[in-house]
């Protein structure tokens, strides 16, 4: 690693108003929808099983289907906290 | 010889450092799985001292210097880095006797730019990178961590209203395992860096790597990833307990709400080169977590007490910085100084880990 590349690093700056409301914004989709994701992937993994319980196979297969998307998503998030985390 | 001596000194000292980084900022990770149940303590910290390590080799981009940005580089010796670190760390185990969630980032800046006044003074302090690198996010932090945290469990009551708790329970208690470890990875790969910048500055300013070109050394990134990983796994216990169980009585909804919300300031504030202290952000997240279930449900003295330990820091950390300076400035300019402070630096270490292993080990019931 050359000191040219840690320069950014090192630079001086007083307030990035700019990088600032990008970071709130991000963080608050990103926190907000991790969450909302998460908690459709128990939403709907718990009424897929009470569902099948009663016999309801149709309404069982939805919420299973929703469950499985809410699922993907979070783990979509987790992905690009990975990603963020790697390349910064 | 003498200059080695002290580069001796100053990198075990880093080490050390970094140790109390790992030791202190376990709660940020683990207190929130702890509480809930989701993970028992010792397997929490098992996996959080892994995933430190882990994360301290995925990226090294960053492992300039955490002082650069606030205090001029010319200013920077091996012994002003030495009580920087004297001051950090003395910051570091002050809030963990009294079970204190700080912030070791601005223990540390705290700490450097103490004693780069009491080396240089005043001029060498950068007050533009001061308000902008660390006083401002100081305060956006938890306030953003706050608000996410309170939506967030607001919107997972909402979805989850009609369902029976037990498969509630388990679903969030699995989702704060995942939110946990990406904790833990944002946390190594943050918090090891500053302990290789600071090694790697000292190992510049003692010639012992060229000012341009240099990589950082191998045994330097694997040290550090070591000390931090150490120090997650021997686990500050008390400030796991104030984390966990004295802001809020946490359900496992409210722990993955405020480590959702952590996570997610936290890796937003990487992406766009925006610092921020881990520390401050969880515990945002978590009075968040637990204000938005219901305001009376935090507990505003614990939390009054921890915001008041975040403002005293920096000043608190400098001042033991420019003492550390100073005194060590009264044996010359050789090892003599860092030697000395060292001897009394670990006998204050001893003495304190003592005491509080006579009041007992406050490891949470749970």
């Amino acid at each position: 690693m050359s000191a040219a590349a840690l320069a950014p690093a090192l630079a001086a700056t007083v307030v990035d108003a700019e990088a600032l409301l990008d970071s709130v914004l991000a963080s608050l989709i990103a926190g907000v929808f991790v969450t909302f994701a998460a908690s459709l992937a128990i939403w709907g993994f718990a009424t897929a099983a009470e569902m099948q319980r009663n016999d309801r196979d149709l309404a069982a297969v939805g919420a299973g289907i929703l469950a499985v998307v809410a699922t993907l998503a979070v783990a979509a998030a987790i992905a690009l906290g990975l990603y963020v985390m790697i390349n910064g | 010889m003498e200059g080695d001596l002290v580069l001796v000194i100053v990198v075990a000292t880093a080490l050390v450092f970094d140790f109390t980084n790992g030791f202190h900022d376990t709660a940020n990770v683990v207190a929130t799985s702890i509480s809930t149940h989701a993970l028992s303590p010792r397997l929490a910290v098992g996996i959080a001292a892994l995933l430190n390590f882990a994360g301290a080799f995925i990226s090294i981009e960053v492992a300039a210097t955490i002082a650069s940005d606030v205090v001029d580089a010319a200013a920077i010796t091996p012994t002003v880095i030495f009580a920087g670190l004297v001051g950090a760390i003395c910051w570091n185990l002050i809030t963990w006797y009294f079970g204190l969630p700080s912030s070791s980032s601005h223990a540390l800046i705290g700490g450097v730019v103490g004693a780069v006044i009491a080396a240089a003074g005043t001029a060498a302090v950068e007050g533009d990178g001061i308000l902008g690198k660390v006083l401002v996010p100081a305060v956006v932090a938890p306030v953003v961590a706050f608000a996410i945290g309170a939506i967030a469990i607001v919107v997972a009551y909402r979805v989850c209203a009609r369902l029976r708790p037990g498969p509630v329970t388990r679903g969030f208690r699995l989702g704060q395992i995942v939110s946990g470890g990406m904790l833990a990875l944002a946390h190594g790969t943050n918090d090891a860096q500053k302990t290789m910048g600071v090694i790697t500055l000292a190992l510049i300013a003692n010639g012992n790597l060229p000012e341009t070109g240099f990589d950082i050394p191998t045994w330097v990134i694997v040290a550090s990833a070591s000390a931090i990983a150490l120090g997650t796994y021997t686990g500050g216990w008390r400030i796991i307990r104030t984390m966990g169980t004295r802001i809020i009585k946490m359900d496992s909804a409210q722990g993955f709400s405020a480590q959702g919300a952590g996570a997610a300031v936290i890796l937003a504030s990487s992406h766009f080169g925006y610092p921020l202290s881990t520390t401050q952000v969880i515990a945002g997240g978590v009075m968040g977590a637990g204000a938005g279930k219901r305001v009376s449900a935090v507990r505003w003295g614990v939390a009054g007490n921890i915001v008041t330990a975040w403002f005293l820091t920096l000043p608190a950390a400098a001042a033991i910085g420019a003492a550390s300076y100073g005194f060590t400035s009264i044996f010359g300019d050789g090892a003599a100084g860092p030697v000395i402070l060292s001897a009394l630096a670990i006998v204050l270490g001893l003495t304190l880990f003592a005491r509080r292993i006579r009041q007992g080990q406050p490891v949470p019931a749970a």
